[in-house]
This record gives C-alpha cells, structure tokens and sequence, in this order.
C-alpha cells in the first residue's frame, strides 16, 4: 500500500533491502509495499544494482589445480543419473524465469527493469574456428556447425546460429534486426541437404532482437542451413552452416 | 534486477544487467565466440566436453567471489562446485535480458558463499580481512582500465566513503552482515550501523545515477 509514511520507512531499509540483510519482518513489511509502490520498487532496483555491482568488484581468483575437471565430472554424472524429471531443462531462452516464488512476488519489477542489452554476455573465453582455416587447436575441441544470419535480400550478418551436432545435438540462434521494433514470433526451420526442411520451433523476438537455444533431435550434420521464418511463412533470414571447432584459447 | 531476498530457502537470484558488450554478431575473431548463453544452452544438455569449457570460463570469476566471502579455500572450492551444479540444474531459468551469465554466476555464487559461511562460523567475517579486501575493491589499477565506466566509477565512489560508512557497505553488501550484526561488530549502535549502510548506498546511487544520465562531472 502506497503512501507517504510508508514510502519513508522504505527509504529507510531500501539499503539493507537491496543488499539481502534485513531481517525477517522488516523484510516482509518492505516488500508487501513494494508491491504496491512503483517508486519504491525504482528505488530499490536501483540500489540492487549497486549491491550487484559491489560483489563484481571482487577479485577473480585461481582455483585448484583440478577443479574445473572434477566440476565437469560431476555435471556429466548428474546429468547422466538424474531421473528425467531432475534435469535441467533443454532449452535456454529468455523470459522464463519464474521459478522462485520470491521472484514471482515481484514479476513487475523485474519486468520493469529488464533492460535491452540485446545478447548481452558474449563469450571471451571460447571461439569458434573456422574449419577452412583452423589448425588443430591445442586445447579440446567440439565440432560445431556456424553461420551468419543474413537478413532476405542480402545484408550484414543481423546474427548467429551455433549448431552443437553431438549427442544430445543443440542449437543456439541470436538475431537482431537493426532498425524493425518486431515483437512476436518467429519459426526456425533447418534445411537438410537434401533440399528438404525440419521445423524447430517457434521463438520469441522481442523488440527486433531474440535469442533461444534449444535441444534438436536430429543428425544436425546432416543439415546445411537455417532459416526464419515470420508467422505467415515469410522468410526474414537465412544462414549457411559450416563446419567449425569450438577450442578454448589460451588464457 | 530483484533484490536479494533474506538468506533462508527461496530467495530470490538477481543478476544484473551486462556492463561490457563483448561481441558482435558475424565477428569471428581469430573467427569468433561462442556466446555464454550458448554454452549454457549446451551445458543445460548434459555434454561433459562443454560443461567443461563453461566451467573453465567462469571458474576463476566464481571461485574469486567464493574466496573473498569465505576466506577459506576448501569451502570456496566446495562453494564454487556447489554454484556450477546450481548454474546447470537451472540453466531453463536463465534469462539473459536481466545481465550476463556470468553475473548470474556470481550472484550464485555469492550467495552460497555467506550462506556457508553463515552455516560454520558466528563470525561473518575476519575483521583482518574487511581492510584489505577494501583495497582490493577501491584500487584503480592499470587492470581495471578496461572495465566499464560504471565499475570504475563504483570503484572510486568507494574509495571515496568515509572508512566507516565503506565498512558498513562492505559487511553488509560483501559479506551478507545485517546492521545488528555490524553494530556489535563495529561496537557501534544499531541505528548508526544502519545509518552509514543506508549512506553509502545513497552516496554511490548519487554517482551512479549521474553516470546514467551523461553527468561526468563528479
């Protein structure tokens, strides 16, 4: 319930709020106003924000010898031992994160802040070599199939399609359209070389951008290309896959 | 961006939003990157080999956090394990407009670490170690200049606290103190603990803010 007094009792503990240290009750009392209180909630994706950026102020630092093997380990034997239902999902994509009941208290603010960063996150550690001209890389390596997505009529690559062909094979599409504010769905379809096409899925552009990785149970060598499509089957964009290795460079 | 929730079951995981943009679309240099939140998407398909190369990535990143709160070097390790298996049971939740992976993993990662801290010890901290991880955080070296504005001008923000008021922030924030438990830390009152938290964080909004809106005259 929005109001003066309350606001400035919020002002007060917005701080601690933020910051994941205020005790139960007041912690309670501030967010039930924050439901109702659209300044407020400002107020104090503000001050997370700080309280996100202090802690990625610390230092990285050198773990032990070992432990990205044993962590690897672990999550191949997890995943190979979990009930179906314990999995992680075999999808990535934006938008689905209601899991948490302390998340969906404030589906509103999250939604109020989320903010276009576009694919945001991109990779430093990993690249993508080019089968043509990669020599073997020192470090392992995954072969992947890669492409542009070129807009219809030709143009700048407006995104990319990494095509994981493995066991289980998965996808990763990113496009953003320069310029078009489109919101809505588009259909991603894989041209086989034999001229023939397998249906994906639809995903979500939003605003002219979106991203999905998603799991696909075919021979995705068997595949030469990808295409969007927009709901009336208008083709938007195309890529051309090519054989690639991901390798890990040197630090 | 959510707010961290109280440290018990069912809080919430914020990330924040990306600050350095680090690639770009048709770029593959050598040929190119493979972005995060495709190696997600494949770490979420059980493949050892990429679960590795995620793990690779983001390790020193995960265990420096783990570290710093900890202070102990198995229970980082444990706390770094713990934020990778976390990362792969609920890579579906990840949701790449609210900030990077890798800031998604560091909030992880974060709060496992105060939880497991709260889990051994009463203290939260070794008052030795706020001192020196305050110069860490408030060091304006050479390689930081390639961070984003906005961490840099967190950094000297900070830097610019009363001591007092960067103690409170830096317990509270890094180390998941709440103001009683800084106030019987710093042998101060409760109402002071929580005034100089509440203080430093309006001071760095202030800067912040002003970074926001193309103010860089601070």
């Amino acid at each position: 319930m929005a109001s003066d007094a309350h606001c400035e009792k919020l002002r007060e503990v917005g701080a601690e709020l933020a910051l994941g240290v205020l005790p139960g009750r007041e912690r309670a009392e501030a967010v039930a106003h924050l439901d109702g209180c659209a300044d407020c909630r400002e107020y104090v994706r503000q001050l997370t924000g700080i309280g996100d950026r202090l802690i990625g102020l610390l230092p990285d630092a050198e773990p032990p010898p070992g432990f990205e093997t044993r962590v690897a380990r672990s999550l191949a034997e997890q995943a190979a031992t979990a009930p179906e239902g314990q999995r992680p999902a075999r999808a990535v994509q934006g938008r689905r994160s209601r899991a948490r009941r302390a998340r969906l208290r404030l589906a509103a603010v999250a939604t109020a802040v989320a903010v276009a960063v576009g694919f945001a996150g991109w990779a430093v550690g990993t690249a993508v070599e080019g089968a043509v001209t990669a020599s073997a890389p020192a470090t392992e390596s995954e072969p992947m199939l890669v492409g542009d997505v070129i807009p219809t009529g030709g143009g700048q690559p407006i995104g990319d399609v990494y095509a994981h062909p493995g066991s289980p094979a998965w996808m990763f599409v990113s496009v953003s359209f320069p310029g078009t504010p489109y919101t809505g769905k588009v259909t991603c379809l894989l041209e086989h070389i034999d001229g023939t096409t397998t249906r994906v899925g639809e995903f979500l552009v939003r605003e002219g951008r979106g991203h999905w990785g998603v799991a696909v149970p075919v021979d995705l060598t068997q595949y030469s290309g990808a295409r969007l499509t927009s709901p009336d089957g208008t083709v938007v964009a195309t890529a051309q896959l090519q054989k690639g290795k991901v390798v890990t460079p040197e630090a | 961006m959510i707010f961290r929730g109280g440290r018990a079951g069912g809080r919430a995981i914020p990330w924040r939003p990306s600050n350095v943009y680090r690639g770009v679309s048709g770029i593959r240099s050598p040929v190119g990157r493979l972005p995060d939140e495709a190696l997600l998407s494949g770490l979420a398909t059980g493949d050892p080999e990429l679960a590795e190369i995620f793990v690779r990535r983001f390790q020193h990143r995960v265990f420096g956090v783990a570290m710093a709160v900890t202070g102990d070097q198995q229970l980082a390790e444990d706390v770094a394990q713990q934020t990778f298996e976390r990362a792969w049971r609920h890579a579906q939740i990840y949701d790449s407009r609210r900030g990077s992976v890798g800031t998604w993993l560091t909030t992880i990662a974060h709060n496992l670490a105060v939880d497991a801290v709260r889990a051994r010890r009463t203290e939260p901290m070794a008052p030795e170690d706020l001192d020196p991880l305050l110069e860490v955080v408030t060091e304006t070296p050479e390689r930081w200049a390639l961070a984003d504005e906005a961490s840099s001008q967190l950094r000297a923000a900070l830097a610019r606290l009363p001591r007092e008021q960067a103690r409170a922030l830096m317990m509270a924030g890094i180390y998941g103190m709440t103001a009683q438990q800084i106030a019987e830390a710093e042998k101060i009152p409760l109402g002071t603990a929580k005034t100089r938290i509440r203080a430093a964080m309006a001071k760095l909004r202030t800067t912040l803010t002003s970074l926001e809106r193309g103010d860089h005259g601070e």
